[in-house]
């Protein structure tokens, strides 16, 4: 075997375990004891009989049972090198994309953000408030301030303060949200409980302030780096851009926006995600994930203790100095104390958002990667059709063939040798208990070693079923997480006085209002196709695309399940959603339609006067995420994986091979993978389309205020 | 005395150990013109030129491919097992050396004369000589004689 000479096995190495220890001790010394055996073969071939042909026989038998001895020694050590190494490379793979998954996780998070906040700054009553604040002060400087002036910014200030509150109450990822003038006095704030702290501030002197007045235009946004601000007693994540003249993406600044992201918050759900708990719920020793900033400063760890925002924590240099892009590096070391596998993942950023070049972090105990699972659930697969199957790469299954052989060939030598002691008859009986020893150290040796191989074959097995629930789990988080936004969004743009006042009005006027007001939602945010607003009779009113006004025009949805359920919206924090499903509404195409109701007067709690809907594009957003969840091997799609979502009524809405797993089947699932609770997850093994495939499974459990709609997201390879 | 057994599909067989010549992993089958179906060809071993039975044809079952546990058991002819030394049980095998091709092989058991047991008569067949329980389960001790004699085995090998 010319692996034999890259074996890096060493018996002393502290990370094999107690078990292979005693197994590989066992094996070496029986095979070890077969050679007194054969020499004393070889001498009573000389006492038994004078024909030196049988001699001969009886030589050359003895000869290939050392000969196959000493090919197992070898092969044994080429074995315990092969089984280490699968279960570091594959525990390795499993670490690097749960890294990768965290990053990814943040970052399709920090994208939505800067939506927002450009978003946001265009309304009118912000704008509007900081004019009537920077009037205010012009004329304070002419000392021609009036009461009734003071009044108006009075009442300014308070809307914009409930108009921020809205946000906050829509947009629950928010600690606060603030409105300055170009002096940097906060003017108005989201956050009731620190109003009084807040507002009147300057913040002039901070970068995020300074930088949202460089923005050039409204499409410009600045986001400063978690770091310390006096708007709050943490260090903040703030996204800022520029307040301009009468809500004009190109009109003058006349002040800023900051929001608050809600950063620890976030980071530490996406960090504990993941991490093996004990029964009591907690990280299990030596586990950390944490994320670093450009500088390699902690900005968040799932264990404070040891790992503290604001340090440069104590991993090896290379690991804190990635500068690519998307990469990643794996290696051991010592973290806290205890030898570890690192793993570091570098944002890759998301689409065009380059993101802030932080780094994800995943740290566990070295020993981790080879330990076995109590539940050794064999889900109905021999380890002989598991060591053949696709799971098992190929080298080690050239081990398997190999061990076999030579199980194969001491059996045969020993029976020859039995044969030939018979023939020696009287004489020769002497022999048999040699031949038989010799089968039995064969036996027993090969034997252990195909258990260490069954061993081998179903920790790949567990491990591929954990990979493969961690990206079922990605599946239904990225969706859930996506699915929270638009929940957001459209809870706040039904609150959006274009569509209220249109609603109230009737006027075609208002209606035109309406609709360019739904336009430029539709051209800041690319998710969409379309957005709706229907009257309380069910008859659409406006919609943001020109292309689709005429035909939308002679429609009436006051039948459809979004409208139905948007009519009982009497509060502003409700929102509707029908499922995946085909819409006369789109052509051709499966919708995901969310809704909101347009309350009287903008009110928070009140008469609903129609409904906002806004059509999700499900198949173009819905396809990279499950596409981004496929199991891969050195980054390579695995031949024949596939990912798809279920609804409630297990049927397929979304799927990225609609040859084998087609929208509106229902695909025949082992029954653990098809009942899952709320935020569980499965694994197993099923046969389709004649195929033996392994399943991991996660049902959705929502997001914050979006509760799911009982999907389950499944993620399968054949391995046959 | 002892046996050595070995599989046909599910079904463990055995044959006495002074009957056979050598167990062999893998050898280059000649194929014979006009030969019976049942014969996988003929082979050298050593010199001597060996006629290799199909035992799964032999049985009208489905032909056995070689593989990596298919194994070829060769017997003595009849003079050689004449020679064996201390052979007190009458035996015969075929004038000459004959192999058996079968699934795979197991172990090497000893069986007393007292443990055969006739063949059962609804489970009769010309090549079975002896029943021996071994456990929960059963081995067939077959008759070399009778499998590797081609005249005297059933009509569709002639």
């Amino acid at each position: 075997m010319s692996e034999a000479k890259n074996i890096k096995f060493n018996i002393y190495n502290p990370i094999i375990t107690y078990e292979h220890r005693a197994a590989y001790d066992m094996i070496v010394s029986h095979l070890q004891e077969i050679f007194p055996i054969c020499n004393q073969g070889k001498c009573k071939a000389l006492e038994v009989s004078d024909d030196p042909q049988k001699q001969k026989q009886i030589n050359d038998l003895m000869e290939k049972v050392e000969f196959f001895s000493n090919s197992l020694i070898t092969i044994t050590k080429v074995f315990f090198d092969q089984l280490y190494r699968a279960k570091q490379t594959s525990s390795q793979s499993i670490s690097q994309s749960t890294a990768m998954i965290k990053i990814d996780m943040i970052e399709r998070n920090l994208l939505e953000r800067t939506c927002d906040v450009r978003w946001w700054a265009l309304e009118k009553a912000f704008w509007q408030c900081i004019t009537l604040s920077n009037n205010s002060k012009s004329n304070g400087k002419a000392k021609s301030s009036t009461n009734s002036n003071n009044k108006a910014l009075k009442e300014a200030v308070e809307l914009a303060c409930t108009r921020l509150e809205d946000i906050r109450n829509s947009y629950t990822l928010y600690r606060d949200l603030v409105i300055a003038d170009t002096n940097g006095v906060i003017i108005a704030n989201s956050n009731s409980d620190r109003r009084s702290e807040v507002i009147g501030m300057n913040v002039a002197d901070e970068e995020w302030f300074k930088k949202a007045l460089e923005t050039k235009d409204g499409t410009e946004y600045f986001v400063q780096d978690v770091s310390d601000s006096k708007l709050e007693d943490m260090d903040a994540l703030i996204y800022s851009t520029a307040l301009r003249s009468n809500g004009d993406e190109q009109g003058d600044v006349i002040g800023a926006m900051g929001v608050l992201f809600d950063f620890q918050g976030e980071s530490q759900i996406i960090l504990n995600d993941y991490l093996p708990k004990d029964q009591n719920d907690q990280t299990l020793e030596g586990w950390f994930s944490f994320f670093t900033n450009k500088e390699g400063k902690v900005i968040c760890s799932s264990d404070e203790t040891f790992i503290s925002s604001g340090e440069i924590t104590d991993l090896p240099r290379n690991h804190r100095n990635l500068t690519k892009a998307g990469e990643a590096i794996v290696s051991t070391g010592s973290v806290c104390g205890n030898r570890s596998l690192i793993v570091s993942h570098k944002s890759k950023g998301f689409d065009e958002y380059k993101g802030l070049e932080w780094t994800s972090h995943l740290v566990l105990p070295e020993s981790a990667m080879f330990e076995r699972s109590d539940t050794n659930e064999n889900f109905g697969i021999s380890p002989q059709e598991l060591m053949n199957s696709k799971l098992i790469p190929e080298k080690n299954q050239q081990t398997y063939r190999e061990i076999q052989r030579n199980k194969g060939d001491i059996q045969l030598i020993s029976i020859n040798g039995i044969i030939l002691a018979t023939d020696l008859g009287k004489a020769g009986t002497s022999f048999i208990p040699i031949f038989d020893q010799i089968t039995t150290t064969g036996n027993s040796t090969t034997g252990k070693m195909e258990e260490l191989l069954s061993e081998m074959s179903s920790d790949m097995l567990e491990q591929n079923l954990k990979a493969l629930e961690n990206f079922s789990k990605q599946a239904v988080d990225l969706i859930d997480r996506n699915l929270f936004e638009r929940a957001a969004d459209v809870r706040w743009w039904s609150t959006d006085h274009a569509f209220w006042e249109a609603l109230q009005e009737g006027s075609e006027e208002n209606f035109e209002q309406a609709a360019k007001r739904l336009g430029i939602i539709n051209a800041s945010y690319t998710m969409y196709r379309d957005l709706v607003i229907a009257d309380s009779n069910g008859r659409i009113v406006a919609n943001s695309k020109s292309e689709n006004r005429d035909k939308l025009k002679r429609m009436n949805v006051s039948e459809q399940s979004w409208f139905r359920q948007g009519m009982q919206i009497s509060r502003s924090v409700q929102f509707g959603v029908q499922d995946v499903c085909d819409s006369e509404l789109e052509n051709e195409e499966t919708s995901l339609i969310y809704c909101g109701g347009v309350l009287e007067e903008g009110q928070r709690e009140g008469k609903v006067l129609g409904v906002l809907g806004i059509f999700f594009d499900w198949e173009n957003l819905v396809f990279p995420i499950l596409e981004g969840c496929l199991p891969r091997i050195k980054g390579e799609v695995v031949e024949g994986g596939a990912a798809f979502y279920v609804n409630d009524e297990h049927k397929v809405i979304a799927t990225t091979d609609s040859e084998n797993f087609k929208i509106g089947q229902v695909v025949k699932l082992p029954s653990e993978n098809l009942n899952l609770d709320a935020g569980e997850s499965a694994s197993g093994i099923f046969t389709a389309n004649e195929k033996k495939y392994i399943i991991g499974s996660s049902k959705t459990q929502g997001y914050r205020e979006y509760q799911g709609l009982g999907w389950t997201a499944h993620v399968v390879r054949p391995i046959d | 005395m002892l046996y050595s057994t070995f599989y046909l599909g599910d079904t463990q067989m055995a044959v006495p150990i002074p009957c056979i010549l050598e167990i062999g992993r893998s050898f280059k089958f000649h194929p014979v013109r006009g030969a019976p179906e049942v014969i996988d060809g003929i082979i050298n071993l050593r010199g001597k030129v060996v006629t290799i039975v199909n035992l799964g044809l032999a049985f009208e079952e489905i032909k056995i491919e070689p593989s990596d546990e298919s194994r070829i058991l060769i017997f003595k002819n009849n003079s050689e097992l004449n020679e064996v030394a201390d052979s007190d049980t009458v035996m015969e095998t075929a004038p000459d050396n004959i192999g058996i091709h079968v699934d795979r092989i197991s172990d090497v058991i000893r069986v007393e004369s007292e443990e055969l047991q006739a063949v059962p008569s609804n489970m009769v067949h010309p090549f079975y000589k002896h029943v021996v329980r071994r456990g929960d389960s059963f081995i067939i001790i077959l008759e070399p004689s009778k499998i590797l004699n081609l005249h005297e085995t059933p009509d569709h090998l002639s």
